[in-house]
């Protein structure tokens, strides 16, 4: 029964109409997907070389010790926020002839393909047996091994337990992380160390492997609790997570701008409701931290900006090309109706104008914490930022106009390729080349300053004749619409 | 003369799907489309909302090319499926967005909707749910609200009675039946019943064409009877 079920889940895994179509994307997909298990991979055998530099005053193991309950405690709070319920699958199911207990079997299984449960096997257990089992032996590799994927599990059916418990708030989360981050902080200034606490258990584990035991106990108990939790509740609506009650808001801050700010405000409605554009959105300010590795002491004291403008540009505008390369899409569910009510073009596109200024001024401010680097990278994001509200804005919004495919926006962005075009692909390329072509022609003549300039007055230039744009993207848009609604219609 | 279709075509490839020489429409008309599945009739409604271009041909709206000028969104409203909600938006957040739309505050929206608690049935005002989570007959509740809302010349409704419990029917007949005469009313449905009961006018299209065009009498319902079982 159980391969039935699998096969059927394997089945509606390929035939899912929502797959990527073209044959490109799903290659694409697959690189990208080889990309990060590499990447993943890379780390666990790199960690013998990276701890010691991460942590200089301790050993390798010492180190690794440390970071195994981090490592999960994260991992949970991710699992709180990413990990789905499998629940929907089974709904064709409970009114067959088949066992309650043989369902509860295989959402049990099926809740173990995500890749959550891939990660720990890449990150830790490389160096289990590059760096445990020489100094230690096969009884505690054993050991390990056994706790780390004892823990996956916990985690993995604790977070189940969870989800169908309570309402799976964002505030749990936000809140969880807040905790963690407080944890690493008292680490940092050495006032209670998990890490110290977590070497601790692994330490007593390597003398003792046998305690090792306690961790597939925990995790039994739990998935235990979770399979009688879920026999007793077989039904749909228990079983998928808890709904908040929904209250209407109203933006007064979008008021001030008229009919586009009322659009606006319905977009950011759109994003903040919706899964998919959310973490879309949410991508834009995690790639922050792209700072950190373009931004180098030799680097900004020689002002060769060229590689910098490349992150200050995908820093401060990442927002408005992740965005805006499924424009309109976003909103292909209820396209028809937006055409057919009393909504000026005008107004519409002038919406999303400033909603991408509104997004790129609050990313160019996060940024401005790089000004503890050195006060030079303002001016970076300042020209970044002229350049993304005037040029990138009016770039996205001319390539939407040629976008026609649907896509479903309650669906999880990752992997996601629905939706996914040549158009895409293709605005991706001006949007980062130019500012640094425009940079190196300046360059040549050795006047980096210059290049920023004439980098920030055509984003002046463009932003000042936003006029101008708006009208050409609108009769765009009232020439494509038809193409855009029939396919935003399939 | 407010609605006006002429000489209006779609051909998909090789496929006629809508292919009607001339209709006119009067003020105040209450005209019921029926056809079978695949007889063009949301294609047709579609045409008339400027959503898709007529192959050949031209919608008039008061006289005016609806695909070359928009005034004709100031007095249409329209509900076909639910392609025409936002739904993530709770219903209330959904008739103040309508609302605005047609220069009405929030406290005329209150206002209005205050009337629909019956029609309603106390189901989708401060329900604590997006529209997206109701059922579905709630949603074409919501859709048909929301057009009726605006106090539109011309009203299009695409199967507003499908989906609708037999209370909801009854009232949604009687509210269209008071509007007779006010409003121009564009139905379709497959409920001969309630076409030949709401509608004074009756157009019947097989295949993209117009087969029959008439005013409705005590005979309606069973000549169109009589021709569907045929």
């Amino acid at each position: 029964m159980l391969n039935t079920f699998l096969s059927h889940q394997r089945k509606s895994f390929w035939r899912s109409r929502n797959r990527g179509g073209s044959i490109a994307a799903q290659v694409v997909l697959g690189l990208f997907m080889l990309y990060f298990l590499l990447v993943a991979l890379g780390i666990g055998f790199g960690m013998k070389i990276f701890l010691p530099k991460f942590f200089p005053h301790q050993d390798a193991i010492t180190s690794f010790n440390g970071i195994i309950l981090y490592y999960f405690a994260f991992d949970l709070l991710m699992r709180l926020q990413l990990q789905e319920l499998p629940t929907l699958s089974i709904i064709p199911y409970l009114n067959l002839k088949i066992s309650k207990s043989k369902i509860v079997a295989f959402l049990n299984i099926k809740a173990l393909f995500s890749a959550f449960n891939l990660w720990p096997f890449l990150l830790f257990l490389p160096f289990c047996f590059v760096a445990v089992l020489p100094q230690h032996g096969f009884l505690v590799v054993s050991a390990y091994i056994l706790s780390i994927i004892s823990l996956m599990l916990l985690n993995n059916y604790l977070i189940l337990f969870l989800k169908r418990k309570s309402i799976s708030n964002i505030l749990f989360t936000i809140g969880g992380l807040a905790i963690v981050s407080a944890f690493v902080a008292l680490e940092y200034f050495k006032i209670i160390s998990i890490m110290a606490g977590s070497d601790w258990v692994f330490k007593a584990i390597t003398k003792q492997p046998l305690l090792a035991l306690i961790f597939p106990a925990i995790a039994f108990l739990i998935f235990k609790i979770n399979a009688a939790f879920l026999r007793k509740n077989l039904y749909v609506e228990e079983l998928s997570a808890k709904q908040e009650k929904k209250v209407s808001t109203d933006y007064a801050f979008f008021n001030r701008f008229g009919k586009a700010g009322e659009l606006a405000a319905l977009e950011l409605k759109l994003i903040i409701r919706h899964k998919r554009p959310r973490s879309t959105v949410l991508m834009g300010t995690i790639i922050l931290v792209y700072g950190f590795l373009f931004y180098k002491p030799e680097v900004i004291q020689s002002n060769s900006f060229g590689m910098m403008l490349f992150a200050a540009v995908f820093m401060t505008g990442m927002s408005i090309i992740s965005y805006g390369q499924f424009m309109f899409a976003w909103q292909s569910s209820h396209f028809d109706g937006l055409l057919s009510n009393k909504i000026d073009f005008k107004d519409f596109i002038k919406a999303k104008f400033l909603l991408f200024t509104i997004a790129s001024t609050i990313l160019t401010i996060l940024a401005s914490f790089y000004c503890f680097i050195s006060a030079k990278l303002l001016i970076l994001h300042l020209v970044a930022y002229l350049y993304n509200i005037g040029f990138t804005t009016v770039m996205v919004l001319i390539l939407a106009t040629y976008n026609y495919k649907r896509i479903d926006i309650s669906r999880s962005a990752s992997f996601n390729w629905q939706g996914m075009g040549a158009t895409q692909w293709i605005s991706i390329f001006p949007f980062i080349l130019l500012p640094i072509l425009i940079y190196w022609a300046f360059n040549i003549f050795h006047q980096p300053y210059m290049g920023l300039l004439a980098i920030g007055l055509f984003g002046l230039i463009m932003l000042v004749t936003r006029g101008f744009w708006v009208n050409f993207i609108v009769k765009r848009f009232e020439k494509q619409r038809y193409k855009i609604a029939e396919g935003f219609r399939e | 003369m407010i609605l006006e279709v002429k000489n209006l075509k779609k051909v998909y490839g090789d496929k006629t799907v809508v292919n009607i020489e001339h209709i006119q429409i009067t003020p105040g008309e209450t005209i019921g489309l029926v056809g079978n599945n695949g007889a063009g009739k949301t294609t047709f409604f579609r045409m008339l909302l400027d959503l898709i271009r007529p192959t050949e041909g031209e919608v008039l709206s008061k006289g005016e090319n609806v695909a070359h000028q928009e005034n004709w969104k100031n007095y249409t409203a329209s509900f076909l499926d639910e392609g025409f909600l936002i739904d993530y938006l709770t219903p209330e957040e959904y008739f103040t967005f309508i609302g605005s739309l047609n220069q009405l505050s929030t406290a005329d929206v209150g206002a209005y909707l205050m009337q629909y608690g019956e029609f309603f049935n106390n189901e989708i005002l401060n329900s604590g749910k997006y529209i997206r989570d109701f059922s579905k007959g709630n949603q074409v509740k919501v859709g048909i609200a929301a057009a009726l809302m605006q106090k539109p010349e011309i009203l299009i409704l695409d199967e507003p009675f499908a989906n609708l419990d037999p209370t909801t029917q009854i009232r949604l007949k009687n509210l269209l039946k008071a509007q007779a005469g006010s409003m121009t009313t564009f139905i379709s449905s497959h409920d001969l019943n309630h076409v030949t009961d709401v509608c004074n006018r009756i157009i019947l299209v097989e295949k993209g064409q117009v087969i029959k065009d008439f005013q409705t009498d005590e005979n309606t319902l069973r000549e169109l009877e009589s021709y569907f079982s045929a």
